[in-house]
């Protein structure tokens, strides 16, 4: 339960940076899709049923500060959950190259979703140009802040939570204590 | 049977939820121009906050950049750029009504075109993804505003109303995909529609043949329904014409600097209670 609720407060505050901190910071359009790298940690780490339901409705609270397509975030990020589960079994999941690996794979991936349900389902304009000129961008910005959350999150949780592990991190925390 | 449940348990709730998210989305789709409870509530509870964060950000850049860095220069900037927004504004709305006093339109009307009241409010976050273009802005239900408002700036269109809560709203800007404003080219009066492509614009369906120039400015040609006629929406940047084809493809560049976003103003259609 403790753990939902961080997820949760984690989803909350990556949202509240990625619309009112990151924009005043960054002095481009694009911001990094925080939300889409826990959704990968999650992929990584959370068992299907309640990973899935976590990656939904995460997704849907995304959906409010996300273009104006109410349940979109909601199906993308659902799909890129259950495809992360899907190859996680197979790979050494403790290693955080992979988690970089599967954030640049999943935005991705997620920017097929989006092109593909968006194209098919909604009226949603000339979406092969911001598609085309946003997607490289958008993978190497999430890869920087993937990797920025790698070297800030074992220091931050030395100094809030220093006798407990973080799940799929445990190798970093190791480095850091040597 | 339950063997075979039990067996295909995982495929088989992923695919379920993948249903289940899939006709919601695509439910929504129908009902896209009224605000879901779901999304008012979550926009009352967050909003706070992203002002909080807003707010703070601007107070320690604000008196870093005034105070302890360029006192008087920014202060000068400041207000040469406001001042240069507004001759802008001015000169943009005086080309306007010189063109309507040509073609023998009485003043009075298009002034009442576009005399509406008005409603300030304040930037307080942008879209959270990379592929859209909406902001939130500090005015919402309780203030008037409602779904398909339109939205403006000194220098012109900034966009319109999607989604209203208590206290505050979402705006979808004109840059972004899934927005199309009806224009005409104020020299020659070509019509068109505006397309967002997110950071510029362009400018569809004019014919092949009409007669378009590189800076030649775009405004609203008020028969979208959502903006007056007259409003300013950009300057066309690039024009290229195919052999053949009925159409000429123009790029346009937004009046509005969209990254520099921090008050707007909201063209109510009836005055607030």
């Amino acid at each position: 339960m403790t753990r939902i609720f961080l997820y949760f407060l984690c989803g909350f505050i990556f949202v509240l940076a990625q619309t009112a901190l990151i924009p005043q910071i960054l002095p481009f359009a694009l911001k990094p899709d925080l939300l889409l790298i826990l959704i990968v940690y999650l992929g990584l780490n959370e068992k299907y049923v309640r990973g899935g339901a976590l990656a939904y409705t995460l997704g849907m609270f995304e959906d409010v500060f996300a273009g104006h397509y109410l349940g979109l975030y909601g199906l993308s990020l659902l799909l890129t959950f259950l495809v992360v589960r899907g190859v996680a079994g197979r790979l050494n999941t403790e290693s955080p190259f992979l988690l970089l690996l599967m954030v640049g794979g999943g935005t991705l991936l997620q920017g097929g979703v989006l092109f593909f349900s968006l194209g098919f389902f909604a009226e949603a304009g000339p979406l092969a140009a911001v598609f085309s000129w946003t997607l490289a961008p958008q993978v190497l910005l999430n890869l920087a802040a993937a990797l920025l959350i790698l070297q800030l999150l074992p220091r931050l949780q030395k100094i809030l939570a220093p006798r407990t592990e973080i799940p799929g991190l445990r190798c970093l925390h190791k480095t850091n204590a040597s | 049977m339950l063997d075979l449940l039990k067996k295909y348990r995982t495929p088989l709730l992923s695919g379920i939820l993948i249903l289940i998210a899939l006709l919601f989305y695509s439910a929504n789709l129908r009902s896209q121009e009224k605000t879901t409870i779901f999304e008012r509530t979550v926009l009352q509870l967050t909003a706070p906050l992203q002002n909080g964060i807003s707010f703070a950000w601007n107070s320690v850049s604000g008196w870093w950049h005034g105070y302890f860095w360029l006192v008087d220069t920014q202060r000068n900037n400041a207000r040469l750029l406001d001042e240069n927004r507004h001759l802008q504004a001015e000169l943009s709305r005086l080309q306007e009504v010189a063109l309507a006093n040509e073609r023998l339109r009485r003043l009075l009307q298009f002034k009442e075109e576009i005399n509406l009241p008005v409603l300030p409010a304040q930037v307080i976050a942008e879209d959270a993804s990379s592929w859209f273009r909406t902001v939130v802005i500090d005015k919402g239900l309780a203030d008037g505003l409602r779904e398909g408002l339109p939205v403006v700036v000194a220098e012109g269109a900034a966009g319109r109303v999607i989604s209203c809560a208590s206290r505050h709203s979402r705006v979808l800007l004109v840059t972004d995909a899934s927005s199309a404003v009806a224009a005409l080219v104020q020299r020659n009066r070509t019509r068109g529609i505006i397309r967002g492509q997110g950071d510029n614009l362009v400018f569809e369906y004019a014919l092949r043949q009409a007669d378009i120039e590189v800076g030649d400015q775009l405004v609203s040609s008020g028969t979208g329904g959502v903006f007056p006629k007259g409003v300013p929406i950009g300057r066309i940047t690039r024009i290229t014409r195919e052999e053949y084809g009925l159409f000429q493809t123009v790029e346009v560049a937004p009046a509005v600097d969209f990254s520099r976003l921090e008050e707007v103003l909201i063209l109510l259609k009836d005055p607030p209670q």
